[in-house]
C-alpha cells in the first residue's frame, strides 16, 4: 500500500508526500518549508528523507530549511553543486546504483533535462509496491518492471503548444527549451505504451503546465490508453 | 528499374504537381508576387533533381523516408520564397520522416532583399589591427568607416564582424557582433561541444571562419529586418517554418533512438517467492493500447 499526497505540483512549486505506511518521504522541496508543515499537520519528524530530482528552485526551494529541520536529503552530486550546499545531511546519490532507507529500497536513474545531473527515482517496499517518480525530463531512457505507481510529468501537448504560440499568448522562443526539457502528453503515452502497466494501480500525472495543459482532457487520455485510475496533481 | 521510375512518377505527381498547382492558385489570388527573374518552374525541376539524389543520415533515399506532405511542404516553403536550390539559396535535409527546405546564407540576402527592399547587403571581417570608427545615433550604428591592411587579414585574429543593409542612400542598417558574439551564436549549435570555447580544429567553423562569421553576422542582420517587418504575407508565413519543423522532427528521432529502451529494476538480496516466478517468466509484452491486463 503506498500512499501519495501531492502538497504542490507544477512549476511554481513541487513537493509530493508518499509513505507506506512505515517510512513517509517528501519527493521536492519546491515550495516554503511552512507550507510543508501546514499541509502535514506539523508531522515532519517522522519523515526518514527528501528526495530532490535537480537545482530548479521549483523543487528545491526549502532546501535548506528541511535540512534544518533534521530531514535527510538525497541527491545527485551535480544537484547539491548547482546549489551550493555544504550540509552533513546531504546524502549524494548515483544512478543505478541502489539504497536502502527505512523499508524502501530506492533506484536512482538518469533523467533528461536543461540541468546538472538531474534524477529520477525508483522506490520499492517490502511489500513489492513499486513506485516511479520521474519529473522534469522531456523522456525517459529506461523501462520498468511490476510497476504499482507512477507518478510521471505530463507538462503539456504539442498541439495546445502550437496553438498557444499562433495566437502569441505563449513566445515562440520558449518552444525550442520545452521541447528538450518537459515531458509532453505525447511522448508520456509512449512511455506508457512502452512499459508493462499491469501491475500498475495508479498514475499520477505531475507538473502540468499552466498555459499548455488541458486538465480534462490528459486525464481522460491517459485513462483511455491505460484503462488505470489517473489522477492529475 | 521502372517499377522504381513508376514510383517516383507517382511522388512526383503527388508532391512536384501539387505544389506546382498551388503556386498558381496563389498567384492568380494575387497573394504571391515573384520578382521577374524568378521562376518557380526551374526552381521546382531543380529541386526535384536534387531531390533524387538527396539521401537520409543512413543513406536512405529522401523520396523513401520522407513523407509526401513534408515532402510538398518543403517545395511550397522553397517557392514561396522564392528561393533555387542551383543556386545554393537553400537545400533539402531529411530528419526523422520530415523533408526540410533550409535557406542558406544566400537564400536569406534574397528573401531579405525582396521583403525589405534592400539594394545590398555586404558583410566583412574584422581584424586585430584594422581601424574600425563608427557613431552611435538613436541606438543605430552610423557612418561606419573600416581600414584594414592587407597584412592584418589572419584567420587566427579575427575580432569581429559587421554587416551592412543598403536599402537606400542615406538609410544603411548595421549589425556589429564581436568574436565572443559569434562564438556564442555557434555555441548554439549541434555540433559545438558543452565545454568547448573555441573552435574546433578541422571544424568548418575553425577553417573557413571568415566565412562563418559573415555568414552569422548577415544571417542576424537579415533576421531583425525579416522578424521585424509587418508584412504578414505568405512569404513570412514560410520563413520560419523550417527551423520549428526541424526541432520537431529531430526531437521525434531522438526519442526513437534512446526513449524507452532499456529495462532496469531494484535488485533484491533475498528474492521474494513472488519475484522469482516473475522473474522466470519471458520478457513481459507491453500492453500497448489495447488496454489493461488485470
Amino acid at each position: 500500500m503506498i500512499n501519495i499526497k501531492a502538497l504542490a505540483s507544477g512549476s511554481k512549486g513541487n513537493c509530493y508526500y508518499i509513505t507506506d505506511g512505515h517510512t513517509p518521504l517528501l519527493l521536492e522541496a519546491g515550495i516554503s518549508f511552512k507550507s510543508i508543515q501546514k499541509q502535514l499537520n506539523f508531522k515532519t519528524t517522522s519523515i526518514a528523507g527528501c528526495f530532490v530530482t535537480h537545482e530548479h528552485k521549483d523543487h528545491s526551494k526549502s532546501i535548506a530549511e528541511v535540512l534544518k529541520s533534521g530531514i535527510d536529503c538525497y541527491m545527485s552530486k551535480g544537484t547539491a553543486e548547482a546549489l551550493n550546499i555544504h550540509h552533513h545531511r546531504v546524502h549524494n546519490i548515483e544512478a543505478k546504483k541502489q539504497f536502502k532507507l527505512g523499508t524502501w529500497t530506492i533506484l536512482p536513474f538518469e533523467v533528461e533535462h536543461d540541468v546538472s545531473e538531474p534524477m529520477g527515482f525508483l522506490f520499492a517496499n517490502e511489500v513489492g509496491d513499486k513506485l516511479l517518480f520521474a519529473t522534469d525530463t522531456y523522456y525517459i531512457k529506461y523501462k520498468f518492471k511490476g510497476l504499482s505507481h507512477i507518478m510521471i510529468e505530463c507538462n503539456y501537448s504539442l498541439d495546445i503548444l502550437n496553438q498557444n504560440i499562433e495566437v502569441g499568448r505563449v513566445p515562440k522562443i520558449m518552444k525550442k527549451r520545452l521541447l528538450r526539457s518537459h515531458f509532453s502528453l505525447e511522448n508520456v503515452k509512449e512511455f506508457l505504451k512502452a512499459n508493462d502497466l499491469s501491475k500498475v494501480q495508479e498514475i499520477h500525472l505531475l507538473h502540468l503546465s499552466d498555459n499548455n495543459s488541458d486538465e480534462q482532457r490528459f486525464k481522460q487520455e491517459i485513462q483511455a490508453l491505460t484503462g488505470k485510475l489517473v489522477y492529475v496533481l | 528499374m521502372s517499377q522504381n521510375g513508376n514510383q517516383l512518377a507517382i511522388i512526383k505527381k503527388d508532391t512536384v504537381d501539387v505544389v506546382a498547382s498551388k503556386v498558381k492558385e496563389f498567384q492568380e489570388k494575387g497573394e504571391l508576387h515573384f520578382p521577374a527573374n524568378y521562376s518557380p518552374e526551374n526552381a521546382m525541376k531543380s529541386a526535384w533533381l536534387i531531390l533524387q539524389s538527396t539521401v537520409d543520415r543512413n543513406k536512405r533515399p529522401a523520396l523513401d523516408v520522407c513523407t509526401r506532405d513534408s515532402v510538398a511542404n518543403a517545395l511550397l516553403d522553397m517557392v514561396v520564397q522564392g528561393l533555387n536550390p542551383s543556386k545554393k539559396q537553400c537545400y533539402f535535409i531529411v530528419y526523422g520522416t520530415q523533408l526540410v527546405c533550409m535557406r542558406s546564407y544566400f537564400g536569406t540576402m534574397s528573401v531579405t532583399k525582396r521583403v525589405s527592399g534592400a539594394k545590398e547587403i555586404d558583410a566583412a571581417v574584422i581584424y586585430e589591427g584594422d581601424e574600425v570608427d563608427y557613431e552611435m545615433v538613436n541606438g543605430r550604428i552610423k557612418n561606419l568607416t573600416h581600414k584594414q591592411k592587407f597584412a592584418n587579414i589572419n584567420k587566427e585574429n579575427i575580432i569581429g564582424a559587421y554587416c551592412t543593409i543598403t536599402l537606400d542612400n542615406d538609410n544603411v542598417y548595421t549589425e556589429l557582433m564581436t568574436i565572443d558574439e559569434l562564438r556564442q551564436a555557434w555555441s548554439k549549435a549541434q555540433f559545438w561541444g558543452k565545454d568547448q570555447d573555441v573552435e574546433k580544429k578541422g571544424s568548418t567553423h575553425e577553417e573557413f571562419k571568415q566565412e562563418m562569421a559573415k555568414k552569422s553576422v548577415i544571417n542576424r542582420a537579415c533576421k531583425k529586418f525579416l522578424n521585424s517587418s509587418d508584412d504578414s504575407s505568405l512569404v513570412m508565413s514560410r520563413i520560419n517554418r523550417a527551423d520549428e519543423v526541424k526541432e520537431e522532427a529531430l526531437l521525434e528521432e531522438e526519442l526513437q533512438q534512446n526513449a524507452n529502451k532499456e529495462i532496469i529494476d531494484i535488485e533484491y538480496d533475498e528474492t521474494p517467492i513472488q519475484e522469482q516466478q516473475a522473474q522466470t517468466e519471458p520478457e513481459i509484452k507491453a500492453t500497448g493500447t489495447e488496454g489493461p491486463l488485470f
